[in-house]
Order: C-alpha cells, then structure tokens, then sequence
C-alpha cells in the first residue's frame, strides 16, 4: 500500500460524499472521492494532516503524454527501482511526496521501456484513494 | 434509556478493585462490554439484574429509578423486567419448550407474544420437545425466546454464544439482530468476538479494572486508526504466498476465506495468524444479485 502523508486544503461537500484535496507539498495536491463528511470524519478539516493511502496496483504510469487525461491525481518522478516478475512487475518511483510504489503487467513496462533514472508520470483516481488519521 | 452511575468495591482474586461504571444507553441501541476477564463485565449486568448490590450509586431505566442509593432504593430483581441470558441455557428440564416459555410469561400474560416468538426464532417444529433432545444452538434459541416473552426494558445478554461453534454461532446473531430490531430492545451484551461485536454492536464499551476506558462504534474501538475506507472487515491471515512481485495473502473473514494482494515489501509487517483489517474503498465492489 502507498501511503503519503500530507494536509487537507480543501472539502467540498454534497450530501454524504465529500471531495477532499490534500496538499502533499506546495505543488502538489491529490483529491479523494469519499463517503465521509465532516460530520462523520472529525479529521476532514482544513489544515488536518493526513495520510493519503492508495494500492500499488491502482497507480498509471504515463510516460510522454501529450493527450488530456482525467485522473486527477497525478505526480512526477524518477524511476528507483523496477523489480521484474514473469506477469507483473514493481515499478518504485521517488517522487517529492515519497516514494510511491506502482505494479503494473511486465509487458507494459517492455511497451513502455521503462526502466531506472526514467522521468514519468504517476496517477490514481480519485475514488482509490483512501484517507486516513 | 438506561443511565448507569454505580461503585463497589471488588474482589478479584487476591486483589481488590474500585468498580466504577458511569455510562448512558440509548433506547433501541445494542452495546458491548468488552475486556478481559475480571474486567467488571458480568458484575456490571448482575448489578443492573440486582443480583450484586453496589456500594452507592444510581440506575435509571425509563425515567425509573432501580437503584438510588442515596435515597435508598433498590428495586428487588423479580421486579426488574429484564431477560438475562448465559453461556448455560438453563432451560426447565421437565418441560417442553412450549412450557418454559409460558412459564416465563406469568400468569394472565399476553400469550401472542409466545406465538410470535416461536415463529420469529424458527421454534414451531420444537415446541414440544424436551430441552435436552435439542442441541445447543436450539436451546440457547429457546432461552433467548424465554428472555423475551416478558418484552424486557433491557435485554442482557452474557457470552451467549460463546459454546456454540462457529456456523451456528453466525445463524444465532441473525436472530439476535432480528429479535433486537423487531422489539426495538435495549441490550447489553458481552463478548469476546471481534466479529460478532461489529456485526450486532452499535457502540463498544471497553473495561478496564472496573472501569470504562474507550467507548465507540466498534469499528473505531478495534481498528487502530480512523480510515475513510468504507469496504472493511477484520480477518485473520491463514496463508501467505510470493507470486511475482506481489503477495497473495488469504484472509479469513468469518466463515468465507478472500484473496487479497499485497506488495512484498509488506512481507515483514505481516504474518499467518494475523488479525488485520481489509479495507477498500466503497467504490470497487460490485453487487451481483444472486437468483434465489
């Protein structure tokens, strides 16, 4: 599980689902897509620090995109580390937050070469993305 | 509602301990004293039944005073309208469990509430059979339905299903769940098992030495941090096994056993025999409905 740490900016609210953007640096700001509200989560405040948890297996890897994408999470960084298996592989990328943690199928790490000190371009929807104290 | 304010001192072992409960109980609401043995559990339920006297204190019911030691009240047991029900089902052996039920019911009670019971609690092909020709899941059904004739203000419930194994133990929650609904009762139970408390409890008390230490909804209480996931159950890893870069950990949540994928570096944190908490986000499953 990756798991970022960072303070919540904003929480925009409608009836039981809140839409919550975390600033895990000065730049960079993640939204989460939660059934929790202010009222159920007493954390959801401004100013909160938070953890911002999200499974490897739910991270894109883009590399060179040049085409509008709707996840709204997105984060760049160096390739750390690719640990190889025979179907899927363990892409680690250190970004500013953190380092984050992305296993995608091996044949797409060979499609898109992916491989150390390689800038990309890591992203997560907003509805994998778990909050926690 | 039930306001709870009670000392006493006790002995527990060679030891003596400052009992001290203080809590307030919704109507309708079902809540669970956990902690470990000799935590002040059962001494809080024979308190409220009035089989243990505390040493002062107050126990309001319904705007009715049971207990006020100030002023001095003590409300005897048999005037208290509980149902107390044990690990021992501690059924009438030469009756039927048609009889235990009327038995328990009095003298000139409404007698549709039986009727109503047996049907609720599954009892009607029982009915006339002697209590030890059931077996333990029936009999505790059966003293269960007995707590309940007499409509209780508050229904205690004493590691109920604690015999019992572990397929009729899930059947046996239904019906308390069922019965607890249907009633509106308030009750207070004691258990032990994580799983039980989050599928029946609304809110967990957790005692410590004669004392409420924590209160919450259970899945506060037995989750080490507050997380926004909304797909959680608590399990217990029976196998982990290297695939790839990935770990295949099985996980077993009551009676079902789930695959979950971890990453291998989680290897460390995790062990078989393991309770952990499975959490995913509300937005991934998806509900297939299964054709009766």
């Amino acid at each position: 599980m990756n798991s970022l740490k960072g303070h919540i900016k904003e929480v925009q609210v409608n009836g039981s689902l809140s839409l919550v953007t975390v600033a895990l640096s000065d730049e960079i700001l993640f939204k989460a897509v939660i059934i929790e509200t202010p009222e159920t989560a007493s954390y959801l405040s401004e100013g909160h620090l938070v953890k911002v948890l999200f499974k490897e297996t739910e991270v894109v890897i883009g590399k060179d995109i040049k085409h509008l994408i709707s996840l709204q999470n997105q984060i760049r960084g160096e390739i750390k580390r690719v640990e190889r298996g025979q179907l899927l592989s363990n892409i680690i990328i250190n970004t500013p937050a953190g380092d984050i943690s992305s296993i995608i199928t091996t044949n797409a790490v060979d499609q898109l070469s992916l491989k150390e000190e390689l800038t990309v371009c890591a992203m997560v929807k907003t509805n994998e993305i778990m909050l926690s104290e | 509602m039930i306001k709870i304010d009670v000392h006493k001192k006790l002995r527990a072992f060679d030891s003596e301990m400052n009992f001290h409960i203080q809590c307030q109980i919704k109507k309708g609401e079902l809540v669970t004293l956990y902690g470990e043995s000799g935590a002040g559990k059962t001494s809080t339920l024979r308190i409220l039944a009035g089989l243990l006297k505390p040493d002062k204190g107050e126990i309001t019911i319904n705007e009715v005073s049971w207990i006020d030691t100030k002023n001095k009240i003590f409300l005897a047991p048999q005037k208290r309208n509980i149902g107390y029900v044990f690990q021992d089902y501690a059924l009438f052996p030469n009756m039927s469990v048609l009889q235990n039920l009327e038995f328990a019911s009095g003298k000139g009670q409404n007698k549709k509430v039986i009727t109503e019971l047996i049907e609720m609690m599954e009892l009607g092909d029982l009915q006339n059979r002697k209590p030890q020709t059931l077996s333990g899941g029936q009999q505790q059904r059966v003293a269960l339905s007995r707590a309940l004739v007499r409509k209780p203000d508050v229904l205690l419930l004493d590691e109920p299903l604690a015999a019992l194994d572990y397929k009729i133990r899930l059947k046996l929650q239904d019906y308390i769940t069922r019965i607890h609904k249907e009633y509106n009762l308030t009750t207070i139970l004691v258990s032990h098992d994580i799983g039980e408390i989050m599928k029946l409890s609304d809110r967990v008390f957790v005692l410590e030495q004669g004392k409420i230490v924590r209160q919450g909804i259970p899945s506060e209480i037995f989750s080490n941090q507050k997380i926004s996931g909304k797909f959680k159950f608590t399990g217990e890893i029976l196998k982990i096994e290297p695939q790839d870069v990935v770990l295949i950990v099985s996980v077993l949540i009551q009676n079902n056993v789930v695959k979950v994928i971890a990453n291998k570096s989680e290897m460390q944190t995790l062990k078989v025999g393991d309770k952990v908490m499975v959490a995913s986000k509300a937005f991934n499953p998806i509900l297939y409905k299964i054709q009766e």
